[in-house]
């Protein structure tokens, strides 16, 4: 009988300082067996755990496509991700998922698409932004409208600027009022209102957003003003977790479980929940 | 089938003898408490019921599930649980007894099992004992249970007009303990002694409780705040209840070596919910009171097909503020009996 809390032993293997608050580790897993089978799909997410510290959940950030290693990418707020975030490239980290369920990439074949993201929020989108991208035939038109507080607080600089470069990606960057540099080439804006002036058509198109809940909020409003349904719109969903596996009781919104029943819904499955996000 | 006062105690002592953990209501600073007997001696089975209910036998209030050690450049991790002790739970009440089947369905959901808690199960049985009478807090009748009910029982005793027990085995667990004692049960019938089904809470209806909750609209009744204003997030009525499964893991230990735990938390607390980043989709602890009212009588029922509230009446005992569950339910079934009558309007 396995031990459903039990985590992986991975170790680091490089380490990218996003932000002064916000790293991005590569692991890779101590077991080679485990290196060899592991496999997940993009808008999974895991229990990453500090020893002596605990575990936190953050999602997979790298794509399914690219395989032998895991990416995640957190900022540095409470103990546990105080703790992960003082660790070194070599050091051990503890490892359990990948749990919940995943954006239904199939059906995004031939369709145009729209990512919006703010801040922190960009790294669920990011594994679907690269998963399509390593396989950019079967798919449409690519927007990413990706908007932060500031320059600083923008991560995945050096992808931006690749996708930036990349002629089959549209991508539109944005920083806050206030947020820009001397030297910054993007837009300067809210991300909502950026989206809307981006203005993407909703034919034969889907929408993929996350971000804090104030923006998603908007963005979700500016996104239903271009004519998208809430069917064409996908978001994430976050809530404290402990277990991943729908038993410790935490990260339910009324009567969803958003560890095992999410955490990629559309709008409409969002609308439908109990009021408790 | 019959057994004695004394034949329990013999059948606990025998059950110690052979090295069995055995739960059953003793007597701590004059209060009911399932305890693991030191010796049959303390069982105290004349109490109606425990102050606390028996999961922590199954599902322990602290428990290791790794152990790790930290040295430079690696972690030396190793799992913990995987030998449990054979248990028998005796003097159950038929309330706790039926709730060993709701946890079972949270912590087997989707096909992922907590070996912590079914290699304990796995390996306890449960001898219930049915009530004669209830207290004022008592409300098994009220969510389908009753005095007497078999659901979670291996044997069921009930009580008989001599001071003994008619006895019946009602699984192959509880015939296996059974054939085991061998002249501690005998054979032969009694008259039983009459049972009082508790009268609490009987204009309460779960399936319209459940009818009404299952409107997201009424998730913003006016009626979450006006009966839970008072509650003081103590979280107490989730310690005493033999459904409220909520746990946290956690890290304990010194700077290189440590435990991963699972212990008991509570939807109650304030910081349950609480994201690191500040945000709190759980606030108010009237929202915290509505989240335990929903998981007993929506979530336990439409997401793990069993029974969330066993009408124990614990939570009711050991409140101090005096919230009474079943007040909410008597309300709620009256609002969802007034909604589901034709409009005035059609």
């Amino acid at each position: 009988m396995t031990n459903i809390y039990l985590p992986h032993l991975v170790t680091i293997e490089d380490i990218v300082e996003e932000t002064p608050d916000v790293r991005t580790y590569r692991l890779v897993f101590q077991d080679e067996k485990m290196r060899e089978s592991f496999s997940f799909r993009a808008g999974q997410f895991a229990l990453y755990s500090a020893f002596g510290a605990g575990e936190s959940t953050f999602c997979i950030a790298n794509p399914p496509t690219r395989k032998g290693y895991i990416e995640t990418t957190f900022r540095r707020v409470g103990r546990v991700t105080g703790t992960l975030a003082d660790l070194n490239i070599g050091d051990t980290m503890g490892f359990r998922g990948p749990y919940g369920n995943w954006f239904p990439m199939d059906s995004f074949h031939g369709k145009n698409l729209i990512f919006v993201a703010g801040g922190i929020a960009l790294p669920p989108l990011r594994t679907v932004i690269w998963e399509c991208l390593d396989q950019r035939e079967k798919f449409g038109d690519i927007t990413v409208v990706y908007g932060a507080r500031s320059v600083q607080d923008l991560v995945y600089k050096r992808e931006l600027e690749h996708w930036n470069e990349r002629p089959d990606v549209n991508l539109v960057q944005t920083v806050d009022p206030g947020g820009e540099e001397p030297g910054w080439k993007g837009k300067i804006g809210f991300v909502p209102t950026v989206l809307k002036e981006a203005a993407p058509s909703p034919d034969n198109a889907v929408a993929l957003v996350c971000g804090p809940p104030i923006m998603i909020k908007f963005s979700l409003q500016a996104l239903g003003e271009l004519g998208f349904s809430d069917e064409q719109v996908y978001t994430t969903l976050e809530n404290k977790m402990k277990c991943g596996l729908g038993k410790c009781g935490r990260c339910n919104v009324g009567d969803i479980y958003i560890c095992k029943e999410g955490p990629v819904y559309t709008t409409a499955e969002v609308k439908n929940m109990y009021p408790d996000l | 089938m019959l057994i004695s006062k004394e034949g329990l105690r013999k059948l606990a002592e025998k059950l110690l003898g052979e090295g069995v953990q055995v739960a059953a209501p003793t007597e701590r600073a004059n209060q009911p408490v399932y305890a693991a007997l030191r010796s049959a001696d303390e069982m105290a089975l004349e109490h109606q019921i425990a102050r606390n209910s028996f999961k922590e036998f199954l599902f322990p209030q602290t428990e290791v599930v790794a152990r790790f050690t930290i040295s430079k450049g690696s972690v030396h991790l190793a799992s913990a649980g995987a030998e449990f002790p054979e248990t028998v739970v005796l003097g159950a009440r038929p309330c706790d007894a039926a709730s060993v089947a709701s946890l079972r369905s949270v912590f087997t959901w989707k096909g992922e099992d907590d070996r912590f808690f079914t290699g304990r199960q796995d390996k306890a049985a449960v001898v219930t004992i049915a009530c004669t009478k209830g207290d004022g807090a008592c409300f098994c009748t009220s969510v389908g249970l009753a005095p007497d009910s078999p659901q979670g029982s291996d044997i069921l005793l009930r009580p008989t007009v001599s001071g003994g027990f008619r006895a019946e085995a009602l699984t192959e667990r509880g015939k296996a303990l059974v054939a085991g004692a061998d002249g501690i049960f005998t054979e032969g019938d009694e008259e039983l002694a009459p049972v009082a089904p508790p009268p609490a809470a009987e204009s309460a209806d779960v399936e319209r409780i459940l009818g009404w909750l299952s409107d997201t609209e009424n998730y913003k009744d006016a009626l979450w705040a006006a009966h839970a204003g008072k509650c003081v997030g103590c979280g107490v009525c989730t310690y005493v209840c033999p459904t409220c499964h909520c746990f946290d893991i956690v890290d304990e230990g010194r700077a290189f070596e440590g435990e991963r735990r699972k212990n008991w938390d509570a939807c109650q607390f304030d910081h349950f919910t609480a994201h690191a980043g500040g945000h709190n989709p759980r606030e108010k602890q009237s929202q915290r009171w509505r989240n335990r009212f929903m998981c007993k009588f929506h979530y336990y029922p439409t997401k793990f097909d069993s029974r969330g509230c066993v009408g124990c009446g614990r939570c009711i005992r050991v409140c101090y503020v005096g919230l009474d569950i079943t007040e909410m339910m008597q309300k709620v079934t009256t609002k969802a009996a007034i909604s589901a009558q034709p409009s005035a309007k059609s």
